[in-house]
């Protein structure tokens, strides 16, 4: 135990006291602490707060200077892109929607309009952010030159375009959740397949990639091995005769199509449940740490109790009861794993509340709100946003595992879940077990290497 | 050291609380019925139970109690009584008669029974009642209503209900009625026979009933006969005698009606239990009806007598339940709820039987998977000893080394491959089809293994577990090997291990010999935290691999919604996860010597 505490007291320094740190720095670091400087002289805000955000840059800078050594963590940084892009882009690559459909003189835009018009609501956000990517992609290089005219440094200007594109997301979900907005998907019903086949001379369509869509089954085909493709003589549609890259479901659904449409599921499962679970036990975790006393005994006991029970047959027990569906998985996830981040906030808190700039921000009449959220919290966080990858991680898993049991993701939505399942009621189909587990895999890895990577760049002393 | 166990335990009563407070929870959120779901949902009508057992079953769980505070003794059930007793007293036709004048009238008694029935807000209550083809529709749904609610206001109902009935102002009709609401509100009145296991506290309440009985009915039976008398008398000595129970019914079949004279003496005026208990059976057997608990709708005032008596008599016999002393009924505002019962099932450990069609004892049901899955999960222990601690020390003696990065990472990737994944491929690759076929793809013993020799079993059962204790190793490897690593590298760093090598010592024996047992003693602490997984098992795993362990219990009891043993099950895992954090940190203690707890418990509290 006295090992153990020695080692806390050590550790926690450069994440916990970032002031203390930067007049450490050695000359190397003056050159960016010159930069910011400059920058916030010139933008001519208050001083007190350019001086926070230059000491809160110079912090990033050194967390992604150490992130950097760390080669394995540095590709898998770069191997999270073509996994969003494959969530974001999921209709472009695969859908049983024509982009551009002629038939005699007319031409029609069905993928354009389907788009609008989702089963799941997850799609549908993921789709406006599809719509949004590349007006905001342009809008951010605009402003990317401005600011940098304006000497805003790299990070902060990729950070304030993240959060534009995350707006523009929810102004878009939210502008066309409207029916009136969207265009009317009057196609939908409308099979493109048939006459279009029989009479190739007077029309043309213009797939996406994979021209097979996540909830289009075909019952002629089912459970076909990879590289499956139709005998010509048993074509009904332009689509059909196009090869299952992976194989397809009991349905005869594809099950590359549904791989990609699987990726939205999962990472939203993983982000929206780590979101929930972060921001409760921050805020529980600050609580209990600053004002002490009861409310901390209080607050330690629920943790206490909380972290009993066991995480996954309890978020079994709970999805039973109340219903599977992946909203329900989220917040269930989100409900039941914050008791260790709050611990581990509640600790921090614990330690900076005794340091002075707290004494000195509450002898300047701040509030304690402002003192938690806006002193404590920014100092004593990162150890629970080092868990964030490995939280996606495990809460990745977690649905998976739930759909397997059939506590998840309700049939006609793609996951990668409900395909390990179809997989390991019968082995016989075997792609269906394999490309499932290695699309976890690869996935899990790279979340847990960023976050390994991450862990080590804030908090050397933890490096494994 | 003492005081911190103690303090400790201490400080496990809120949090069991709590726990209890969060499995009564779910069990609440637990959609439908709640009772139903508890006595299994479609068990009763396909079981063809009668609706008295399923009372029965409600009464012993105690799911006619409210939730977490009890006031019903302090309710004045007088005009419910009223009410309930008006509406049973009459046939379905008589009630739909005078439902519109009832509705009309401005009598303040009638108009209250009126608000009454409006406030149980029966099904579609206006439309049926202004619809004279529906009316007798509506005065059903009502009676059944009001049956519901003399069911689950049973025990407190009594009282006033007993005062109606015994009143001389209360009319023939009012009389029937109330007999037929206690009915409904009272479960089996009257006790003829004894439990499985007797007791001497039921012998007030049989010898009442068949005194009421014999009181009535002895004119129609004769005097016996000395012979017969001492016939009887034989066969009863028999009877005690004899253990089996089928004997003793056989012997008890060859009497005769007129003999039970003899019983209902031996009843009422022998000793021993045992004896009571044989001769209150054998009057259940040859008389089918001895009281009466109900009246038909167009009772004489003879029979309604009889039956008050009955119930008079059954009512002084329990006054103590029906109306406890003041002290009492406080008491009872915060005992006699489904809440404190089921704390108090659970601390005694007594979960009950599963819901399912079985009907097994729940412990032992948890005591059948526990067997399975400990030895388990106890070997995947083993094997992540033996992998993990000698690759950490491989490691740590290696330090940055390119064998310590490539353990590293290769650790690092299996950390990253969820158990069930693994299990999966692994079942795939090396079971399915004929492609390899090493390892068998479900269960835990071959067809039969129950005949083979202790070796043969023993490697049957090995050649089975060897897929599944690769999976529930995997995950904790990692981390184990990467515990050890600090660990060794911590120790290494020590003074001591300098001046060994100072000394000359070879540096495998500085190793083996100085830093390991060292080294070894953080490891070993995290035994105890091995505790909740070998009680818990892994739920996918377990399934995947069709092992009827504790994960497979779980899943399945979820899935077959069989609540008590859910409610078990997340109730003996919380608390073998508070015993194992306390042996963990106690077995810091005793393994190093170095640490103690003084002056601990001052800056946790």
């Amino acid at each position: 135990m006295t090992r153990k505490k020695k080692k806390k007291k050590n550790q926690k320094r450069p994440a916990s006291a970032p002031k203390s740190n930067l007049s450490k720095q050695p000359a190397a670091e003056s050159v960016t602490l010159e930069k910011n400087t400059l920058n916030t002289t010139e933008t001519s805000t208050p001083v007190a707060s350019a001086a926070d955000q230059m000491q809160g840059e110079a912090y990033l800078d050194i967390v992604w200077r150490q992130f950097k050594k760390n080669r394995f963590a540095l590709w898998s940084l770069w191997l999270l892109v073509p996994i969003f892009v494959m969530a974001i882009f999921a209709p472009a690559i695969a859908s049983n929607q024509p982009f551009l459909f002629q038939e005699g003189g007319e031409t029609i835009f069905p993928w354009f309009r389907a788009i609008f018009h989702t089963e799941e609501v997850v799609d549908f956000v993921f789709n406006m952010a599809m719509i949004g990517f590349f007006p905001v992609l342009l809008v951010g290089l605009l402003l990317n030159r401005f600011w940098r005219n304006r000497r805003v440094p790299g990070r902060r200007r990729l950070a304030r375009v993240l959060v534009l594109y995350v707006a523009v997301m929810i102004a878009l979900t939210i502008v066309f959740s409207f029916d009136a907005l969207r265009p009317s998907n009057k196609y939908r019903a409308r099979t493109f397949t048939e006459e279009e086949f029989r009479d190739p001379e007077n029309t043309r369509a213009v797939y996406p990639l994979i021209p097979f869509g996540p909830i289009e089954q075909d019952i002629s085909a089912k459970f076909k091995s990879p590289g499956y493709r139709k005998p010509l003589d048993q074509i009904e549609g332009s689509n059909d005769h196009f090869i299952h890259l992976f194989g397809t479901d009991n349905t005869g659904r594809d099950v590359f199509t549904q791989m990609i449409y699987g990726t939205r599921i999962s990472l939203t499962v993983g982000f929206v449940a780590v979101g929930i679970y972060i921001t409760i036990g921050i805020i529980v975790g600050a609580i209990a740490g600053y004002y002490g006393g009861r409310t901390d005994m209080l607050i330690s006991r629920i943790i206490e109790i909380v972290m009993l029970f066991p995480a996954f047959f309890l978020i079994l027990t709970l999805v039973a009861l109340v219903g599977p569906s992946i909203y329900i998985i989220m917040v269930i996830i989100g409900l039941t794993r914050w008791a260790p981040i709050a611990r581990l906030i509640r600790g921090e808190v614990l330690k900076q509340r005794s340091i002075d700039y707290v004494a000195a921000a509450s002898a300047l009449g701040a509030s304690n709100g402002r003192i938690i959220f806006r002193h404590i919290l920014p100092n004593a966080m990162s150890p629970a946003l080092v868990t964030i990858p490995f939280g996606v991680a495990g809460a990745i898993i977690t649905e998976a595992g739930l759909s397997l049991l059939g506590f998840g993701v309700r049939p006609p939505t793609p996951s990668w879940g409900t395909l390990l399942r179809l997989g390991s009621e019968n082995y016989e189909y075997w792609w269906l077990v394999v490309i499932p587990s290695v699309a976890m895999f690869v996935t899990v890895t790279v979340f847990n290497l960023v976050g390994s990577g991450m862990r080590d760049a804030m908090d050397p002393r933890l490096r494994m | 050291m003492w005081t911190y166990i103690v303090r400790r335990l201490i400080l496990m009563i809120p949090t069991l609380f709590g726990v209890t407070i969060v499995s009564f929870l779910i069990m609440q959120m637990a959609p439908g019925d709640p009772q139903l779901a508890q006595l299994g949902q479609g068990g009763m009508a396909q079981t063809g139970q009668s609706r008295e057992a399923y009372l029965l079953q409600k009464r012993d769980l105690k799911l006619d109690k409210p939730l977490i505070l009890n006031f019903r003794y302090f309710f004045d059930y007088d005009e419910a009584d009223r009410v309930a007793g008006y509406f049973l007293g009459r046939t379905d036709q008589q009630i739909a008669d005078e439902l519109p004048a009832m509705a009309e009238s401005t009598d303040p008694a009638v108009k209250r029974r009126f608000e009454f029935l409006r406030k149980m807000k029966i099904y579609d209550f206006d439309a049926r009642l202004a619809d004279p083809q529906r009316r007798v529709d509506l005065a059903e749904a009502i009676r059944s209503y009001l049956k519901i609610y003399c069911e689950d206001n049973g025990v407190y109902a009594v009282a006033d209900a007993m005062e109606i009935l015994t009143d001389e102002n209360s009319s023939q009709r009012m009389k029937i009625g109330m007999i037929h609401a206690l009915d409904n509100m009272v479960v089996e009145p009257f006790v003829y026979t004894y439990s499985r296991h007797p007791s001497a506290k039921e012998t007030p309440l049989i010898e009442s009933t068949w005194r009421i009985w014999w009181d009535r009915a002895k004119g129609t039976f004769p005097r016996l006969d000395p012979d017969r008398e001492k016939w009887c008398a034989g066969q009863f000595n028999e009877m005690v005698a004899e253990p089996s129970r089928a004997k003793q019914f056989e012997i008890m079949e060859g009497f005769d009606r007129d003999d039970m004279r003899f019983f209902v003496e031996c009843l009422l005026g022998s000793s021993t239990l045992k004896e009571k208990a044989i001769a209150s059976a054998v009057l259940r057997l040859y008389i089918s009806r001895p009281l009466r608990s109900t009246v038909p709708l167009n009772a004489d005032a003879q029979q309604v007598r009889e039956v008050t008596e009955n119930w008079v008599a059954h009512y002084d016999a329990r006054i103590s339940v029906y109306h406890p002393e003041l002290v009492k009924k406080f008491w009872y505002i915060v005992s006699d709820t489904q809440y404190a019962h089921m704390v108090w099932r659970l601390v005694t450990f007594d979960f009950g039987r599963s819901a399912l069609k079985t009907r097994e004892p729940v412990g032992q049901k948890i005591w059948d998977a526990v067997i399975v899955t400990a030895p388990l999960v106890l070997l995947a222990e083993v094997v992540i000893y033996l992998v993990a601690v000698p690759l950490g020390i491989i490691c740590a003696v290696n330090r940055a080394g390119s064998v310590d990065r490539l353990i590293s990472l290769a650790l690092f990737f299996l950390y990253s491959i969820p158990p069930f994944v693994a299990g999966m491929m692994l079942l795939l690759y090396f079971s399915f089809g004929d492609y390899l076929k090493w390892f068998p793809m479900l269960g835990l013993h071959s067809i039969g293994a129950e005949s083979y020799g202790w070796w043969h079993y023993l490697t049957d059962y090995l050649w089975h577990a060897t897929l599944p204790v690769i999976c529930l190793s995997l995950f904790s490897l990692a981390g184990m090997a990467m515990y050890s690593r600090s660990s060794m590298l911590d120790v290494v760093a020590q003074d001591y291990i300098r001046t060994a090598r100072a000394k000359g010592v070879s540096s495998t024996m500085v190793i083996m010999k100085h830093a390991l047992r060292n080294a070894l003693i953080p490891i070993i602490t995290l035994f105890a935290g091995f505790l909740p997984a070998m009680l818990g098992g892994s739920v996918l795993i377990e399934v995947i691999f069709g092992i009827p362990g504790m994960g497979r219990l779980s899943w399945a009891s979820i899935e077959q919604k069989d609540f008590p043993t859910l409610m078990a099950l997340i109730y003996v895992q919380a608390i073998v996860v508070m015993i194992s954090i306390l042996l963990t940190d106690l077995l810091y203690v005793v393994v190093d010597p170095r640490i103690s707890f003084e002056g601990q418990g001052k800056s946790t509290a």
